[in-house]
């Protein structure tokens, strides 16, 4: 006959509540070696406790009391190594260019996409007159007729609404859901990025047949390559998402996704910052005559080609030497 | 006292061999917390927009000329609402938004180890998909559909949220009335001590017999009495029986009863 419940309780008391106090100063970060080594020794012996109870008091509170302790404690014990910022650094530097190489197939056939879109929407406008009227937001249709740029007076009378749903200053928006859509089967990731080529595509035939072609180029040149190249990435790892659930291979298909959705999202975190900094030259580049047309070009064309530089080639000429010593999946682990 | 359907939990197997079951938070301990969460970015929101409003906007007019700075503010503020905040909270306050902690439930992987960056980047990310078409009705319906009550960035992500429940271990130590308890020892004496469920049983009355209806509390209590003391005399079971105090200081001492 086991210790009656309430004695085990009462001996073993002051030892959980020694763990739990020593949880808590964990938590807030304030623990010196000794107590560490203290907690470790407590959590061995509050799961020695919980084998014990799950053998002779099982479905009591106690139970349910240690298994949650021992939760807890497993919890800060093992927990992922602390990022820092080496391995951001080396993720930028390293794993997040070389994740693109390697699922480059995905994002070229989001580019594709895109660019169906595109020829789509501006095929259609260009033949048939009429179907702006459908494929154009009412809001940008107006402003052309008049001659003018939409975003000439953003802050007048409409809000900028018709931007905002317009040419990708929903970028975020839009390259969020480009990747988070892919959950849907993939349908998603297919359906923003033709959605959004056959957006611009028409607004561009649009502008050029009422001859403000300049002005559209004007508008778009010094954001445009970057902020498409970036829509199209987190595309491309939408569609990793929805091809590990459509053929998961030889793995279950929960597993599948995890593992696919861990390499995919390193794709979208990586764009973060190029995204946020895009925004800013969109922000405060593009809308206005400030610039001239032909530096908006310019520094768009440098842009893009830089950011398809970096990813092209960052990590590439160490990736060869170092791969040896660092198996993929490790480094690929790193940023957890 | 074991609940006659299994709730949903996490099973984790430690380097300790021991395994652990943690239970799932539920969907509506789900929607509190995310309301507390949205609550605190509603309230930022328009502290900000005040601020912004008394500061900036009518002593120059600096929201017409800086037309551009407004939008990219907002655009990078929406995206600190939408994700930063998610993802900042869960990495850097083991598995916790404020709400979450608020509701006592905390992310983790299924494997019941503390979230990453990227697994909380993605199941944050996912967020724009779980609120289609308005308010999550997408991840409600998958929380409805899933065993352990996962949206559809929980399922990409391989996480879980999990409840931690207060639970008062002073039930089984606290001092039964002295009085009375050293009358009913005598009785105790002599009888083995009982197994964990009856304990369970005894405690779990012992804690709700004061909100109980007198007579309610009276028929449990003297059942309880007949299943705990089968070899009490007539004489020590009347005496028992005569008063709820007399009767729940028995139980007690029966419970706490060691070898």
């Amino acid at each position: 006959m086991a210790t009656p419940l309430p004695a085990f309780v009462a001996r073993r008391r002051p030892d959980w509540d020694a763990l739990q106090a020593l949880l808590a100063r964990q938590r807030a970060g304030r623990l010196h070696l000794e107590e560490l080594r203290t907690l470790d020794t407590l959590y061995r012996r509050a799961s020695a406790d919980l084998a014990r109870a799950q053998t002779f008091y099982p479905g009591t509170d106690a139970h349910r009391f240690l298994n949650q302790l021992c939760g807890q404690a497993y919890g800060a014990i093992y927990q992922p190594p602390r990022e820092r910022w080496a391995s951001t650094r080396d993720f930028f530097l390293r794993d997040f260019p070389a994740t693109l190489r390697r699922e480059a197939r995905f994002v070229g056939v989001s580019a594709g996409m895109l660019v169906l879109g595109l020829l789509l929407g501006a095929l259609v406008v260009t033949l048939e007159p009429r179907g702006a009227e459908l494929l154009v937001p009412e809001g940008v249709r107006r402003y052309v007729a008049q001659g003018r740029m939409w975003t000439d007076d953003i802050l007048s009378v409409a809000p900028p609404n018709a931007v905002a749903s317009g040419i990708a200053t929903n970028n975020l928006t839009v390259t969020l859901f480009a990747f988070a859509s892919g959950i849907l089967l993939g349908v998603g990731p297919i359906f923003t990025l033709v959605n959004n080529g056959v957006l611009i595509g028409a607004v561009g035939a649009l502008c050029f047949r009422e001859g403000m072609t300049v002005g559209f180029l004007d508008f778009i040149a010094a954001h445009g390559p970057v902020e498409l190249s970036i829509i199209v990435i987190a595309g491309g790892a939408g569609l990793m998402v929805g091809q590990a659930l459509i053929d998961p291979g030889e793995l279950p298909r929960a597993q599948a996704l995890q593992a696919r959705g861990r390499e995919a999202v390193k794709l979208v975190v990586g764009c973060a910052p190029f995204l946020a900094g895009i925004g800013m030259v969109e922000g405060f580049i593009s809308p206005g005559h400030l610039f001239p047309t032909w530096a908006k070009v310019g520094l768009g064309l440098s842009l893009g080609a830089l950011f398809w530089f970096y990813l092209l080639r960052a990590g590439r000429t160490d990736a060869g030497a170092t791969r040896d010593a660092v198996p993929e999946d490790r480094a690929s682990s790193r940023l957890r | 006292m074991t609940p006659s359907a299994p709730a949903p939990h996490v099973d984790v197997a430690t380097p300790e061999r021991v395994a652990l079951s943690l239970p799932v938070a539920g969907i509506g301990y789900r929607c509190l917390a995310w309301l507390v969460d949205a609550s605190l970015l509603f309230f930022f929101w328009v502290a900000l927009y005040f601020v912004i409003t008394l500061l900036v906007s009518d002593v120059l007019g600096a929201f017409q000329s800086l037309s551009g700075l407004t939008q990219t503010l907002f655009a990078v503020g929406l995206f600190a609402t939408q994700w930063l905040y998610w993802t900042l909270a869960e990495v850097f306050f083991h598995g916790q938004t404020p709400g979450k902690r608020a509701l006592r439930i905390r992310v983790v992987r299924e494997d019941g180890s503390p979230v990453g960056f990227l697994e909380s980047a993605v199941r944050n990310l996912c967020r724009a998909v779980d609120f289609l078409p308005v308010l999550y009705a997408t991840g409600c319906i998958t929380m409805l559909l899933d065993a352990r009550h996962r949206r559809l960035g929980d399922l990409l992500a391989g996480t879980v949220l999990v409840r931690e429940e207060a639970i008062d271990l002073d039930k089984y130590t606290r001092p039964a009335a002295s009085e009375a308890a050293a009358q009913a020892m005598t009785a105790t004496a002599a009888q083995r001590p009982l197994g964990a469920e009856d304990v369970e049983l005894v405690l779990a009355f012992l804690a709700r017999a004061p909100g109980l209806a007198p007579d309610v509390r009276r028929r449990l209590g003297a059942r309880l009495v007949d299943r705990v003391g089968a070899t009490l005399t007539d004489e020590e079971r009347a005496q028992v029986l005569q008063t709820p105090e007399a009767l729940e200081s028995f139980l007690r001492t029966r419970a706490q009863a060691a070898h």
